[in-house]
């Protein structure tokens, strides 16, 4: 499908105030229905709770899995839940392409002005990523003050590179994901689902696992980066702390296969028919 | 009865209509094993033995949990809160069928694909990685078999009540994914009862839920002797009972709720 050009520029001013008013325009249909985003806000503060609490659990009785400690874990058991939330609360969007496509809702989003992933990003919003932020967050927060940690101008510099990046790598895995709409024809989205699931994987060190599964998790679907890489990063590790320096590649690595994968799952679409 | 045999009949082919679903819905729950498979591993490097489990002990417990999980899965949980949330049950009411007997049969029905197909994956696993767990003899083998078959009643008596809650709420998922999260602590799937404070598997033993993991584990594993293991199945199926009738009441006053509302 060829666009015409038209006279507006998408600068990054136009696009966060596009943003801004989409968003905006989904939470006010959200919020009609409040008791919904109750018990989604509700179900994954206690699913993450419950994690949390078998973490616990297993470090009561040992305090060190290879080399890491409980916080350390914690910190990157959170992260997946974290990274999980912002993707629901902000960009929600990826998880209802399935039906942008089988209904033929994005021809609505082809003739418009704007850039079509950003309105993909705005066609819904997960209420329930803001349980998984607040119980993140938390999470985060408390392995943040109870391990040791030299902070400096670089290290914080390092911190924020290296979060922005695991939060841009986990939306970029959910958009590849979900371009899987343009291909497999079902009514669920199991596909992106078990990629999602994936994240199982990046909520202990990488490192207890074996060696073709560690290279999928750093190259493949690099949920690495997520979890494991900020926290070798934050907490120091000597060993795997270098690869901090790889986040931003990765984050334009899954972005940069998200979008070939939708420009290509674009030219298979095919329309509604009428 | 005849007609509760095809409708499970019925549900079962229905599922493997959905095959591709069905399957990547089934790995993506194989994938969090894989992942405990490695931590607990990682965690018993240089350990003999945790609150009484060995490695050997703890990798059987691993497999015979994921056997028990995946029987009822997400997948037909939540054909049964579809069914309230976009309000075919008014279809259901309809029929001349018991609903939660209807809704049981169809269960069951995709159970048993659910059954063969973790069965088979499971094999596939202990001949690769985890060694072939067998019973500790054969009467806990056949005490094993009777725990397991209860274990699936046990979890539909839960999931069928919590699907009925749908009809207070407006979100089937959400009810779901909340199920699921107290169901994976307290039943003894995430990590076995032994790993627990005491107060919290005081609290566990006294709910329904360790019916369908704790149980069938304990006894595959010999952890109980015969007696104790008997005991343990008169318990599920006192939750069975109960959770029934739980089941049916909420059911009577669902039913009234649908009457107000349409008018």
């Amino acid at each position: 499908m060829t666009r015409t050009t038209l006279s507006v520029r998408n600068t990054p001013r136009r696009i966060l105030f596009l943003y801004r008013r989409l968003f905006g325009q989904q939470l006010k249909a959200i919020l009609e229905y409040s008791s919904d985003f109750y018990v989604m806000i509700g179900a994954a503060a206690l699913t993450q709770i419950v994690g949390f609490l078998f973490l616990w659990v297993v470090f009561s009785r040992i305090p060190v899995i290879q080399g890491w400690g409980f916080w350390e874990v914690a910190f990157m058991y959170a992260m997946i839940y974290f990274s999980e939330g912002v993707g629901s609360l902000f960009f929600e969007g990826t998880w209802r392409m399935l039906r942008l496509v089988n209904m033929g809702e994005l021809d609505r989003y082809l003739v418009r002005p704007m850039p079509i992933v950003l309105q993909i990003f705005c066609t819904g919003i997960g209420m329930n990523g803001i349980g998984n932020i607040a119980i993140g967050g938390a999470i985060i927060g408390m392995s943040l003050y109870h391990v040791d940690i030299d902070w400096s101008v670089t290290s914080v510099l390092a911190a924020l590179v290296v979060l922005a990046s695991a939060l841009a790598v986990r939306i970029g895995i959910n958009l590849a994901a979900n371009c899987s709409a343009f291909w497999i024809r079902t009514s669920g989205n199991a596909f992106p689902i078990m990629v999602h699931n994936m994240g199982e994987f990046a909520k202990y060190p990488i490192t207890i696992y074996s060696l073709g599964l560690q290279l999928f998790l750093a190259l493949g679907v690099p949920f690495a980066f997520v979890s494991f890489v900020p926290a070798a990063v934050l907490f120091g590790k000597e060993d795997w702390a270098a690869y901090g320096w790889l986040s931003p590649l990765a984050a334009a690595y899954v972005f940069g296969i998200a979008l070939l994968l939708l420009r290509i799952g674009l030219r298979r679409y095919e329309s509604s028919g009428n | 009865m005849k007609k509760y045999v095809s409708l499970a009949v019925c549900s079962m082919q229905n599922t493997l209509s959905y095959r591709l679903s069905f399957v990547l819905n089934f790995l993506g729950s194989f994938i969090a094993l894989l992942a405990t498979y490695f931590l607990w591993r990682a965690i018993y490097d240089g350990q003999s033995e945790l609150a009484g489990f060995d490695w050997n002990q703890m990798k059987s417990y691993l497999l015979v949990t994921f056997f028990a999980n995946s029987m009822l899965s997400y997948y037909s949980e939540s054909g049964i809160t579809n069914k309230v949330m976009d309000g075919t049950v008014a279809m259901d009411l309809l029929k001349p069928l018991n609903f939660q007997k209807a809704r049981l049969a169809e269960s069951l029905g995709s159970c048993v694909l659910e059954g063969l197909l973790s069965a088979l994956l499971i094999s596939v696993l202990a001949i690769a990685a985890f060694g072939i767990p067998m019973p500790v003899d054969g009467v806990s083998g056949i005490l094993f078999a009777i725990s397991m078959l209860s274990s699936i009643l046990v979890k539909f008596g839960i999931v069928y009540c919590t699907a009925l809650i749908c009809f207070y709420t407006t979100s089937g998922f959400g009810v779901i994914w909340a199920r699921m999260a107290v169901t994976n602590l307290l039943s003894g799937a995430l990590v076995p009862f032994a790993f627990f404070p005491d107060w919290l598997r005081n609290v566990a033993m006294a709910l329904p839920f360790q019916g369908i993991v704790n149980t069938p584990t304990t006894i595959f594993l010999g952890m109980s002797d015969t007696r104790e293991a008997i005991l343990l199945i008169a318990v599920q199926w006192f939750w069975i009972a109960a959770l029934w009738l739980l089941g049916r009441s909420m059911w009577g006053w669902a039913v009234r709720q649908i009457t107000i509302h349409g008018g």
